[in-house]
C-alpha cells in the first residue's frame, strides 16, 4: 500500500491496490489497470519524457466518455467528402477533436506516436482549440487504427469538421489579436514619444521637436482608436440606442473626447496631447478581454459534431445488421445496443435483459435493471447484455432533448446580475456631461477664450479610465488567481455573484461522490481471500459493481462464469462453485445452510448495496457492504462553509435512502431527494429570490438547474451539456476548492470596491479643481495615468 | 538633435512593417495555438538525444 498518488492521472490509490511498472528507473504506483496500461503503452513506444516535460497530471480515464464515436463510419460514401480532403498526392487529409490533453506534453506525446505509425504522413495538434490535422495514406493505414492508437494513450478522438459558427469565432479571434497586438505596439510608440514630450514640459524642449513627437504619437494612436477600439464605439452606440448605459459608454466617451481634443491641439498648436492616455487605456482595456473570451471560446469548444457521428446498428427487417449514422434511424426501427454503449434514443426493449446506468439522467448511480417492455432514455448506458430496442423517439423528441429545451427556458430567465461597473457608469456618464458643459458654458460667460481647453481638462480628469479600469483589471487578475485553485471561470459574472453567494446547493452523484461504487465494508473470516474469489467472478464484467473488484484480482481464475441479469453472478474456481449476489440469489446455492434469523438480520442492515458470497460447501463467506464514496473534504468543506454562515442543500434526484447513506441530512439546511430536472430548476428559483445561490453540479439532470442558477459550477467530469450550460468549471474536481474560490471572489470585490472608491476620490477632487481652471491639461493628464496605474497595481494584490 | 528628424519616421516606418508581418502571421494561423507554441522548443530538444 503506498500514500502516492497515481503516477499517471495524480488519483489516490485505493487500499491494498499495488499495480506498479518501473518507468525509467523507478517503481510508478498507479491507481486502476487504465492508467497502467496508459504507462506501459507510452513506455513501449519509447516515449516516457513525456512524464518529464508535461505541467499538468494527465486525466484519469475512467472519466472519458462511453458512447465512442465509429471511426467506420466516417467510410459512408455522403459523408467522407465532409470530413475528408483528398490533396494531389492522394494524401487524405482530416481534422479530429481530441479529448483529454491537459497541457503541451499531451499533444507532443500523441504527435511522436502517430508519427512512429507507417501511414501517418503528418499530424499537427493545435492545443487551444484541441484539434488535430493529420495526414494519412489510407493504403497504408485505416483512421480507425490510428483512433486506437490515440485512445490506448488515454484520449479520445473524434472527427471533426468546423461548422459556420466555427468558422466566425475564429475569424472574430484572429481580429482580436491583430486589435489587441496593434494596440500594443502602438501604446509602446506613443509612450515612447510622450515621455520625450512631459521631460519637454519640464526641461524645455525645441518646438520643432516637441511637433515631431506629437506627430508621431498621433500616427500611432490613429489606428489604435480606429481599428483597436473599435469595439468600444460599436457597443457604446448601441447602448445610447437601447438607453441602458454601460461601461462602453464612458470608455468611449473618454477615448473619443481625449483624442478628437488632442487631435485639435496638435492642428491648433495648442494645448496638450493625450495619446499615450488614450493608447494605454485602449490596450488594458482590450486585453482584459481577450483573456476573458479565450476562457470563454475554449469551454464552449465542444465537439458538437460527435452527434452527428455517433453509430447506431440497425436490425433490417430480413434479420440483417447494419451500422449507421444515428441520423438515418427513424421512429419504429428496430436498434441494437451491445454492452457498454450509450443508448441513443428513447425505445422499448424488444429481446433481451440488462441493466441500465441512468445516473446521467436520475443520479442514481446503481445500475436499473431493465427486461423486456422495460422504456429506455437516450443517452444512458447498456451495461451487462446485448438489447434489441425499438425506438420510440429521436432527436428533439427525445427525453433528453426535453431537458435541454428546458435548459434554454432556464437560461432565458436567469436573474440578470446588475455589475457595479455598469450600475456606475450610468450615472457616471450623466454626471461628467453635466459638469463638463456647465464649466464650459460658465467660462464662456465670463469671457474667457481658454474655456474649451478647461472644458478637456475636466472631461480628461474625470476621464473615467481609472475607474473603468478598476473592475475588469481586478476581475482578470482573479480569474487567473481562480484558475490556479482550480476554478476555470467562462462567464464574466462568476466573481461578482460568487462574492455574493450565500446558499451553495449541491447534487450528490458525482458531485459529492465519485458517482462510483466502492467497498465500505466487507464481513468475512478471510477477507482477502473472498476479495479474491470475487474479483476472479468479475474480472470480465464491465459492470459498475464487477469494477470495484478489478483492483484485488489475483491468481484465481474463475470458469464457466454465469452472469444472471440484475442478481448475480455465478462461477467454478479449483472445483468448487461460488456465487456472488443479492441474498436471494446467494442462497439457491443450498438453503439448508442458512438459518432464517440470519437472512433478516442481513436483509434490515442493508443500507446503501449489500452483495454476498457464497460457496456451495461452506455457505456465506462474506458480507460486502458497497456504496458510493465521498469526495475528499467533502465533509470538512460543508461544515466550514456553514460556519461562515452559508446555507448548505442538496438536491439530489437520487432516492433519500441512498442519499441517507453516504450523507447525514443534519450537516445540510435543506435536504432534498429524489427531485426530477424540473423539480430542481423551480426549487432553485424560489431560493433565488431570498438569496444568492450557487449550483454545484454535474449529471445532465442537473443542466436545467445550471443553466438556472445565479452561479453554476460543473465538475470537470460533467456531462458536456452541464460544462456549456455551467458559469464557471471545477478543473480538480476537489470539493474544497469551491471555499477558496468564494474566498478570492470575495476578496476581489473587496479590492474592486477599493479600485472604484480610489478612483471617485480622485475624480471628486480633481473636478472642482479643473473646473475652476487649476489644473494644466498635462497634469491631468499624469494624474490620469497615476491614477490608473494605482489601481492596476492594487489588482495585482490579488495573485498572491 | 538633427538626426531625430530622420530617425524617428525612420522608426515609424520599421514599426509600421512590424505590424504587417504581425498581421500576415495571424492572418496565416500562426497565433491560433497561443498554448503550445512557447514551450515546443523544449521538446525539440530531446529528439536529438
Amino acid at each position: 500500500m503506498s500514500k502516492t498518488p497515481c503516477f499517471h492521472c495524480g488519483d489516490p490509490i485505493p487500499k491494498n491496490l499495488n499495480i506498479t511498472s518501473q518507468v525509467e528507473g523507478e517503481t510508478a504506483f498507479f491507481c486502476c489497470y487504465g492508467c497502467h496500461a496508459i504507462a506501459e503503452f507510452i513506455r513501449g513506444a519509447d516515449l516516457t519524457s513525456y512524464y518529464n516535460h508535461r505541467t499538468k497530471l494527465a486525466e484519469n480515464p475512467s472519466n472519458r466518455n462511453t458512447s465512442r464515436t465509429n471511426f467506420e463510419l466516417i467510410q459512408d460514401e455522403e459523408i467522407y467528402p465532409l470530413y475528408v480532403f483528398i490533396d494531389d498526392d492522394k494524401n487524405h487529409q482530416i481534422q479530429l477533436s481530441i479529448r483529454g490533453m491537459t497541457c503541451a506534453a499531451c499533444a507532443w506525446l500523441i504527435e511522436k506516436k502517430l508519427e512512429q505509425i507507417k501511414g501517418v504522413k503528418s499530424i499537427h495538434i493545435n492545443l487551444s482549440s484541441s484539434i488535430a490535422t493529420l495526414l494519412w495514406q489510407p493504403e497504408e493505414v485505416t483512421l480507425t487504427q490510428i483512433g486506437q492508437e490515440i485512445e490506448m494513450l488515454g484520449y479520445e478522438a473524434a472527427p471533426y469538421r468546423a461548422d459556420e459558427l466555427d468558422i466566425n469565432q475564429q475569424q472574430a479571434r484572429k481580429t482580436s489579436i491583430v486589435r489587441l497586438g496593434i494596440a500594443g505596439v502602438g501604446m509602446m510608440q506613443v509612450m515612447m514619444s510622450a515621455i520625450a514630450i512631459y521631460a519637454g514640459e519640464i526641461q524645455g524642449i525645441d518646438e520643432g521637436l516637441k511637433a515631431l513627437l506629437r506627430w508621431s504619437s498621433f500616427i500611432f494612436a490613429t489606428p489604435v482608436v480606429f481599428y483597436s477600439a473599435a469595439p468600444f464605439f460599436k457597443s457604446a452606440i448601441r447602448d445610447i440606442k437601447t438607453q441602458y448605459f454601460t461601461m462602453d459608454l464612458p470608455v468611449s466617451l473618454g477615448i473619443g473626447l481625449a483624442y478628437i481634443s488632442s487631435v485639435y491641439a496638435l492642428f491648433t498648436h495648442s494645448g496638450h496631447v493625450y495619446f499615450d492616455s488614450v493608447t494605454m487605456f485602449a490596450f488594458f482595456l482590450l486585453l482584459g478581454r481577450f483573456l476573458e473570451e479565450t476562457a470563454r471560446h475554449k469551454s464552449t469548444l465542444d465537439n458538437k459534431h460527435r452527434q452527428e457521428l455517433t453509430s447506431v446498428t440497425r436490425i433490417n427487417p430480413d434479420g440483417t445488421a447494419q451500422l449507421m449514422p444515428i441520423g438515418k434511424i427513424k421512429v419504429g426501427d428496430l436498434i441494437r445496443v451491445l454492452p457498454g454503449e450509450t443508448i441513443p434514443t428513447d425505445g422499448i426493449i424488444i429481446k433481451g435483459e440488462s441493466s441500465v446506468d441512468e445516473s446521467t439522467l436520475t443520479g442514481e448511480y446503481a445500475p436499473i435493471h431493465k427486461t423486456v417492455g422495460s422504456q429506455l432514455i437516450a443517452f444512458t448506458t447498456n451495461i451487462e447484455q446485448m438489447l434489441d430496442i425499438k425506438v420510440t423517439a429521436i432527436g428533439k423528441q427525445t427525453r433528453a432533448a426535453a431537458i435541454e429545451r428546458l435548459t434554454e427556458r432556464a437560461l432565458s430567465e436567469k436573474p440578470k446580475i446588475a455589475l457595479i461597473a455598469n450600475k456606475i457608469a450610468h450615472y457616471f456618464v450623466i454626471c461628467v456631461l453635466f459638469a463638463a458643459s456647465f464649466t464650459y458654458l460658465g467660462w464662456s460667460l465670463t469671457g474667457s477664450n481658454e474655456a474649451y481647453w478647461i472644458m478637456v481638462s475636466v472631461l480628461v480628469v474625470t476621464c473615467p479610465c481609472a475607474l473603468s479600469l478598476a473592475t475588469p483589471v481586478a476581475l482578470t487578475t482573479a480569474t487567473n488567481k481562480l484558475k490556479k485553485v482550480g476554478l476555470l471561470v467562462t462567464r464574466g459574472h462568476v466573481i461578482e455573484s460568487l462574492a455574493k453567494s450565500k446558499h451553495l446547493v449541491f447534487d450528490k452523484t458525482g458531485t459529492l461522490t465519485y458517482g462510483q461504487f466502492d467497498i465500505v465494508s466487507i464481513d468475512s473470516n478471510e477477507k482477502e481471500k473472498s476479495l479474491a474469489i470475487c474479483a476472479a467472478l468479475e474480472a470480465e464484467s464491465i459492470h459498475p459493481i464487477a469494477q470495484t473488484f478489478h483492483p484485488f484480482i489475483s491468481d484465481l481464475k474463475a470458469h464457466d462464469i454465469k452472469n444472471q441479469v440484475g442478481s448475480g453472478v455465478e462461477g467454478c474456481i479449483n472445483g468448487s462453485i461460488y456465487k456472488l449476489g443479492n441474498l436471494n440469489f446467494v442462497t439457491d446455492v443450498s438453503t439448508n445452510l442458512f438459518n432464517k434469523k440470519q437472512l433478516i438480520e442481513a436483509n434490515e442492515s442493508s443500507n446503501g448495496l449489500t452483495l454476498y458470497l457464497a460457496s456451495a460447501k461452506e455457505g456465506i463467506i462474506a458480507t460486502i457492504q458497497l456504496q458510493d464514496r465521498l469526495r475528499d473534504k467533502v465533509q470538512e468543506t460543508i461544515q466550514t462553509l456553514r460556519q461562515h454562515k452559508f446555507t448548505v442543500s442538496l438536491l439530489s434526484g437520487d432516492t433519500e435512502t441512498s442519499a441517507k447513506s453516504i450523507l447525514q441530512p443534519n450537516d445540510f439546511d435543506h435536504f432534498l431527494t429524489e427531485m426530477t430536472p424540473e423539480e430542481k430548476w423551480s426549487w432553485i428559483n424560489t431560493q433565488q429570490d431570498k438569496k444568492h445561490t450557487v449550483m454545484i453540479g454535474d449529471g445532465l439532470n442537473d443542466v436545467p438547474t445550471l443553466a438556472g442558477a445565479n452561479t453554476s459550477i460543473a465538475m470537470a467530469a460533467s456531462s458536456d451539456l452541464a460544462k456549456t450550460h455551467a458559469d464557471a468549471i471545477l478543473l480538480n474536481n476537489n470539493i474544497n476548492s469551491i471555499n477558496d474560490a468564494i474566498k478570492i471572489a470575495i476578496k476581489c470585490k473587496k479590492i474592486i470596491k477599493q479600485n472604484l472608491f480610489w478612483a471617485a476620490t480622485y475624480n471628486l477632487i480633481m473636478l472642482p479643481a479643473a473646473v475652476f481652471g487649476f489644473v494644466p491639461p498635462w497634469a491631468a493628464a499624469i494624474g490620469m495615468a497615476l491614477s490608473s496605474l494605482m489601481v492596476v497595481l492594487n489588482a495585482n494584490r490579488l495573485s498572491y | 538633435m538633427e538626426s531625430l528628424y530622420l530617425l524617428v519616421p525612420l522608426a515609424g516606418l520599421f514599426v509600421f512593417i512590424g505590424i504587417g508581418l504581425f498581421v500576415w502571421a495571424v492572418r496565416k494561423d500562426q497565433f491560433d495555438d497561443l498554448d503550445r507554441e512557447g514551450q515546443r522548443i523544449l521538446f525539440e530538444d530531446d529528439d536529438k538525444e
